[in-house]
């Protein structure tokens, strides 16, 4: 059984320090705590900066003492992790888990690992590949991805509708669709085009 | 006055009364721990009781908040006639049925009332004790307590100030009553203060205070033997115990402490935290003291094999049934079966050769060689430790040992096959 006293106390310590950490974990749904949704921000000093990352987050049965499942729930162009799926290749994410560390550690982990990639140990192996030989096209394809997957909450709101407008759907179902999925430009054109 | 006396259940940390309780919730409360059994003269636990044998002249907890109340204004205002003879004769009562320690010729403060007011009308209460010899007289149960209303004109003597709990409890004409109390309380005070700072340690796995969960047996802390990182027993033993099919690696993980995985053979379960090498030593020490008294499970007295080896901690006896093989290097013999200092011993037993060096045989009494039935009783750990070796009768029950007359050990060695 989740131990959900605990994911509750981890919610509030971690969003108590959002304006330091820029971590934010929130539950999906207010009725399964189970399942979350954490936001990190690109670390500075590397391709990802200023961009915002969701991380879909699963606490498995045994939580705390098994590793909760996160994945990217936004784009990354990194070694560690697939770029089709967002599936993350971290230790502590898998056997060096601990009871200690806590959601908030893990996504600290996570944003660590943005700015330390592993090209030996690959979840990606196109990516691993192209840091390694050509280190130049992996940071402009890892910033081109960031600025066109993680920062669509940067642009304004009419910007996206106009954006989207010219890609030829009417501006009504454009508006719908970029409110029921909170803004996020993508997930609004997939949703278009799912119509 | 009940009120400035340390709840038992909240020190525990489990009173249900909350603020409705008539005892005290203040740390800084003394703590109330004269056995009760003792004052009626026999505690079944004697000098294992966790509380205080001293002598209190009067069954101070026979009711604290009602008789004690009430006993005041009976002996202030003696002019009332009405609450005397009740209450009087309620204690004679009590104290006829109490035979033991506490039946002095001295007669209790309560049934003293009357007489001690004839005396004070005779103005001659000075030789009223001065028969009894002072050990013999009991100290002011009021003043041991914390206040004695009486002050100066108290019939009983009032104790020494205690230096730990400064109760007038010390008894001035008892050494040994005085130096228990202050051992005893001393120890005691240790103790609370240690339950007080553990009081806040929180469980770094499920967050929460560990005194703080809702049952006993949750209400304990697992230390780790190498490092100072505080959980709760559950919290710990649960994380240890995961299956490693889980995919977690079991010597960087699962036995390594959660926070700074330094790896750890074992957890202690105590219910108070330590806040020095000195106390956590002694919290191991005595936990391992008492796993030691118990059988291990797994060794089944040498008919199992415990996974644990050398670094088990419970008790494991090997009974043997036949000695192939001793080898002694160097012993020396004490007349008529001293001891044997550094003996080697090489058994085979169940096909395995066990050997046990440098162990010692503490005056083995056993006897009889004619008779070829003998094995060792045998407190022989597998790491080589062989504790204590008593010769014994295969036939006797565990711990008898059939003495039918005393041998030299070196007659007994002899007989067996040495190599």
């Amino acid at each position: 059984m989740v131990d959900f006293a605990r994911v509750q106390k981890e919610l509030q310590e971690c969003n108590r320090d959002f304006e330091v950490s820029g971590i934010k974990v929130i539950p999906t749904s207010e009725a399964n705590l189970a399942h979350l949704l954490g936001t990190i921000p690109g670390p500075s000093a590397t391709p990802y900066e200023g961009g915002t990352f969701n991380i879909d987050i699963t606490l498995p049965h045994g939580y705390p003492f098994e590793p909760p499942k996160m994945q990217f729930a936004t784009k990354v162009w990194h070694p560690n992790i697939s770029s089709q799926s967002g599936a993350i290749c971290l230790d502590i994410l898998k056997d060096q888990w601990s009871p200690a560390l806590t959601l908030k550690t893990a996504l600290l982990s996570v944003q660590a690992l943005l700015s330390a990639p592993q090209p030996d140990d690959p979840q990606d192996a196109v990516v691993a590949q192209q840091y390694l030989r050509d280190y130049q096209t992996f940071v402009s394809t890892a910033r081109y991805w960031t600025e066109s997957f993680a920062m669509v909450s940067s642009l304004g709101v009419e910007e996206k509708v106009q954006k989207l407008v010219e890609m030829g759907f009417p501006e009504a179902s454009v508006r719908n669709a970029l409110e029921s999925v909170g803004g996020d430009e993508n997930l609004a054109l997939e949703k278009l085009c799912s119509c | 006055m009940s009120k400035r006396v340390l709840c038992k259940f909240f020190a525990h940390g489990a009173c249900l009364k909350g603020e409705h309780c008539e005892f005290s919730h203040d740390w800084k409360a003394p703590p109330n721990n004269i056995c009760t059994f003792y004052q009626k003269g026999l505690c079944a636990y004697g000098s294992r009781c966790r509380y205080d044998h001293v002598k209190v002249a009067r069954l101070q907890s026979s009711s604290p908040s009602s008789s004690a109340d009430i006993s005041f204004p009976v002996e202030c205002l003696s002019g009332i006639a009405g609450y005397g003879p009740g209450i009087a004769s309620g204690v004679t009562a009590e104290h006829s049925a109490s035979s033991g320690p506490l039946c002095h010729p001295i007669r209790p403060a309560w049934g003293e009332k009357t007489g001690r007011h004839d005396l004070l009308d005779d103005d001659d209460n000075d030789g009223y004790f001065s028969t009894v010899d002072p050990a013999d007289r009991p100290i002011c149960s009021f003043a041991a307590a914390g206040d004695c209303p009486r002050g100066e004109n108290c019939p009983h003597i009032h104790g020494d100030p205690c230096p730990t709990c400064g109760k007038q409890c010390l008894h001035p004409f008892r050494p040994q009553e005085r130096e228990e109390h202050m051992r005893t309380c001393e120890r005691r005070k240790k103790q609370l203060e240690a339950l007080r700072h553990s009081q806040d340690i929180e469980c770094s796995v499920c967050l929460e205070r560990v005194l703080s969960k809702p049952t006993t047996a949750e209400r304990k802390f697992g230390i780790l033997s190498e490092c100072d990182h505080p959980f709760c027993i559950s919290c710990i033993r649960n994380w240890r115990g995961s299956s490693p099919t889980s995919g977690l690696d079991v010597n960087s993980a699962l036995r390594a402490c959660p926070i700074c995985r330094k790896l750890s053979y074992f957890v202690i379960p105590s219910v108070i935290w330590y806040f020095s090498k000195e106390e956590k030593q002694d919290i191991v020490d005595s936990y391992k003291e008492k796993l030691r008294s118990i059988d291990c499970k797994h060794f089944d007295f040498g008919n199992g094999s415990c996974p644990f080896g050398t670094s088990c901690f419970y008790k494991s006896v090997i009974i043997f049934t036949s000695v192939l093989n001793l080898c002694y290097s160097k012993f020396s013999l004490g007349h008529g079966g001293g001891v044997v200092e550094k003996f080697d011993l090489k058994i085979m037993f169940s096909g395995q050769l066990l050997t046990f060096n440098s162990c010692k045989i503490r005056k083995p009494r056993a006897v009889g060689l004619d008779n070829v039935d003998w094995g060792f009783k045998n407190h022989a750990y597998r790491d080589g430790r062989l504790e204590e070796v008593v010769i014994r009768h295969l036939g006797a029950e565990d711990g008898n040992t059939v003495i039918a007359k005393d041998i030299r050990l070196s007659d007994f060695l002899s007989n067996l096959q040495i190599r």
